[in-house]
């Protein structure tokens, strides 16, 4: 029996395939994500002076491309013992807020929102095009959300997709203060939809109940970073929660290229990503709320408490990955208002001396945990650089993710077209990045 | 997504037209006959061909979007390596995928496998352009732009010469409203198409990084060449001989060619073939 190839994969991030093997008598044997296309990014720094860096990791993925620049900037500033000036931390954490802002919008609505909204429709009418023949509003609600994230992104980076304004050693420009609170009115004249949104989020994953306990339901451990009061985009060691809630101890920056082992597949060219001595894990919007266990803002607590009598905790099912980024995004919308009431900075960065050393970083990239490993010599020239994108981290999971699906719609006697709707919207679960993740 | 930021316009764009396949958008998975087709990206391997040789196939138009498909983009300097020894570092030696793509042997902007009508370079593609961009499709003129230079957009005033460089934008700030050059960093705004409207020299203070591409006269002239014009500046700027700033800038390939190392044309002019001045780093 032939196996059942969805090729693209759509309504998604880059470009990708699933592929369900199966048994002789029809029922599925193995689900596999694959991606082809490998464009060597990481290979063609080599050489490149650290002034050349960021306008080229930009350019590994669109999305997520202020994330590159950020871990990379963040590797060498640890290189070269470079302490970015407190402002210009601040623009960049903004900025990264924006970027996952707009970059959850798009995922949850553009991506998800039809599967949402019409689970039973046949696949063409399955788009934001659809919904917005039939209510404007919501399409509209959608992407005055998205963007939001898109103009605070372009205010702090610069430009909405591969910023200019970020350097090795902080910042270029801040905002001025009349600007920061343009964006403030602009934040609160969001702030409606964004609950509004919420709330239809909330209800359409109630309605959507059998999807959310079939479509990848299996428990892990899960790693992120932890903050001590709200929910972090950096820091310097990675936290482990195990599968029931409890706290499996730290991994510090320095010991994970040593505990990560990097792992070639035979029928893909995304690499997985192992740790050694912690069992199958995710990372993510999931796991950053399962580790952190709140989020350290009003808005997104609030709704947390709702979340977890529902759906208990630690939460595993990964289409609740989408209630995550939701409430995510209402943290990122609290901790932007905090960051632009903020009054500009004025040193914004620090000049850089080049000499031979290695820096590790560690960022929560929308998706997940985002890790830059990189040697420059004592002309600044990289010698030497590797990153782990978050699909790597999550490929394991999100096959299993498949495997639990394919085995709940795929078979003899199943229709073809339900399976391919189910198996796309577990993928969409984990809103991968697939050029990310090949490199 | 440079699509999804054209906001109000992208409603209209959506009542007006009926998009036929955009997979970040639709879960339409066959490619229809289409009046316009926007092609994104470069051709790594045969079923990136295959797929560009159908759009072609099926499309009244094709239009080359984002400096990847017109120039070879940033992914354009993998062309630095052989595609035997930029598998061989990352995977490792004798690695093989089932069902793999067979690769293609050089890295090539678009209209290098298929015929292009219109170009937008750009990386992003300035999201004004692109809207007038498809207005000017749709209403059956295809757009032609004449190009000038990101100096000719670019609000900074001259210096007084000579000045301290060649230079980096990471060791020093630039002195702001002033020229990038001027002041010796690497700058490839003379070199470099118009249309972004050069909000990084003039309101970031830093160099051109060349991301919409060459520049008309540099397409059109055998004369000019990107690396050589800019040192050639670099060195009216600093008042130091061109073979000493050559010397000084290591990185050629990403500092001169990050976004059109791939560019035939301009591959054509370099002298021994491929490359003598663009270190070949993967063949160990």
């Amino acid at each position: 029996m032939a196996d059942i190839l969805i090729e693209p994969v759509t309504r998604t991030y880059g470009n990708a395939a699933v592929r369900v093997i199966l048994h002789e008598d029809g029922r599925p044997e193995e689900a596999r994500f694959q991606a082809f296309g490998y464009r060597g990014l990481d290979q063609v720094v080599r050489g490149a002076h650290i002034d050349n860096l960021l306008p080229i990791v930009a350019r590994i993925c669109g999305p997520d491309s202020l994330f590159h620049q950020i871990g990379a900037a963040t590797a060498v500033e640890r290189a070269l013992a470079i302490e970015v000036p407190e402002e210009a931390a601040h623009l960049r954490e903004l900025a990264m807020w924006a970027q996952l802002f707009e970059r959850h919008a798009v995922s949850l609505t553009v991506h998800s929102l039809p599967d949402l909204l019409f689970p039973s429709s046949g696949q063409n009418l399955r788009s934001i095009i659809s919904i917005h023949k039939v209510d404007e509003e919501v399409v509209q609600r959608v992407m005055t959300l998205k963007s939001l994230g898109t103009t605070i992104l372009r205010e702090a980076g610069g430009r909405p997709v591969h910023p200019v304004n970020f350097v090795i050693g902080g910042a270029l420009k801040d905002i001025a203060a009349e600007g920061r609170a343009k964006l403030i009115e602009k934040l609160e004249e969001a702030k409606p939809l964004l609950i509004e949104t919420a709330h239809l989020m909330k209800q359409l994953l109630r309605r959507n109940d059998e999807a959310v306990k079939s479509l990848g339901t299996q428990q892990s451990s899960y790693l992120a970073l932890k903050g001590d009061s709200s929910l972090p985009l950096f820091g310097s060691a990675v936290n482990v929660g195990g599968s029931e809630g409890e706290d499996l101890g730290s991994i510090e920056i320095a010991d994970m290229p040593r505990r990560i082992m990097v792992n070639n597949s035979s029928y893909s060219q995304i690499r997985n990503v192992e740790i050694s001595d912690i069992p199958r894990f995710r990372v993510g919007p999931l796991a950053r709320l399962n580790i952190n266990a709140k989020y350290g803002s009003r808005m997104a607590d609030e709704e947390l408490d709702e979340i977890k009598s529902q759906w208990g905790f630690p939460i595993h099912q990964s289409m609740l990955n989408h209630m995550a980024r939701m409430l995510e995004m209402m943290h990122a919308w609290e901790r932007m208002n905090e960051l632009l009431s903020r009054p500009p900075g004025e040193i914004m960065r620090r000049p850089v001396t080049c000499r031979e050393e290695r820096g590790v970083s560690i960022i929560e990239a929308p998706e997940g945990l985002l890790i830059y490993n990189l040697e420059v010599d004592e002309e600044g020239l990289i010698r030497e650089l590797n990153y782990i994108s978050p699909l790597q981290f999550n490929l394991k999971a999100l096959e299993a993710s498949l495997a639990e699906t394919a085995a709940t719609c795929v078979g003899p006697g199943e229709p073809e077209d339900r399976a391919v709707n189910l198996l796309e919207m577990a993928v969409r679960a984990y809103a991968p990045c697939p050029m990310c993740g090949v490199h | 997504m440079a699509f999804l930021s054209l906001e109000e316009y992208l409603y209209t764009f959506m009542d007006e037209n009926n998009l036929a396949y955009v997979p970040f958008l639709l879960s339409e998975r066959e490619l229809p006959e289409v009046d316009l087709a926007l092609v994104e990206g470069t051709v790594r391997n045969g079923d990136h061909f295959k797929r560009a040789r159908e759009v072609r196939g099926k499309a009244e138009r094709l239009l080359a979007l984002g400096t990847c498909a017109c120039f070879g983009g940033v992914q354009g300097l993998a062309d630095m390596y052989s595609e035997e020894g930029l598998m061989r570092r990352h995977f490792g030696k004798g690695v093989t995928f089932e069902g793999s793509p067979q690769a293609v042997r050089r890295l090539l902007p678009l209209d290098s496998y298929v015929g292009v009508d219109a170009y937008l370079p750009g990386c992003p593609p300035p999201v004004d352009l692109l809207q007038s961009f498809l207005e000017l499709a749709l209403s059956g003129a295809l757009p032609n732009r004449d190009g000038a230079t990101v100096c000719a957009e670019c609000k900074v005033g001259c210096l007084p010469l000579p000045q301290p460089g060649p230079r980096r934008i990471i060791e020093q700030e630039s002195a702001r409203g002033k020229c990038l050059l001027d002041q010796g960093f690497i700058c490839m705004g003379p070199v470099t198409r118009d249309g972004c409207g050069a909000d990084c020299p003039s309101e970031y203070g830093i160099p051109c990084t060349g991301c919409r591409g060459p520049s008309a006269a540099v397409l059109s002239d055998p004369s000019l060449d990107p690396r050589l014009e800019t040192i050639r500046r670099l060195a009216r700027a600093t008042h130091k001989r061109p073979s000493e700033i050559n010397e000084f800038i290591k990185d050629q390939a990403q500092s001169f060619f990050v976004h059109c190392l791939a560019e035939p044309l301009l591959r054509r002019r370099r002298p021994g073939g491929t490359s003598l001045y663009i270190k070949r780093l993967g063949e160990k």
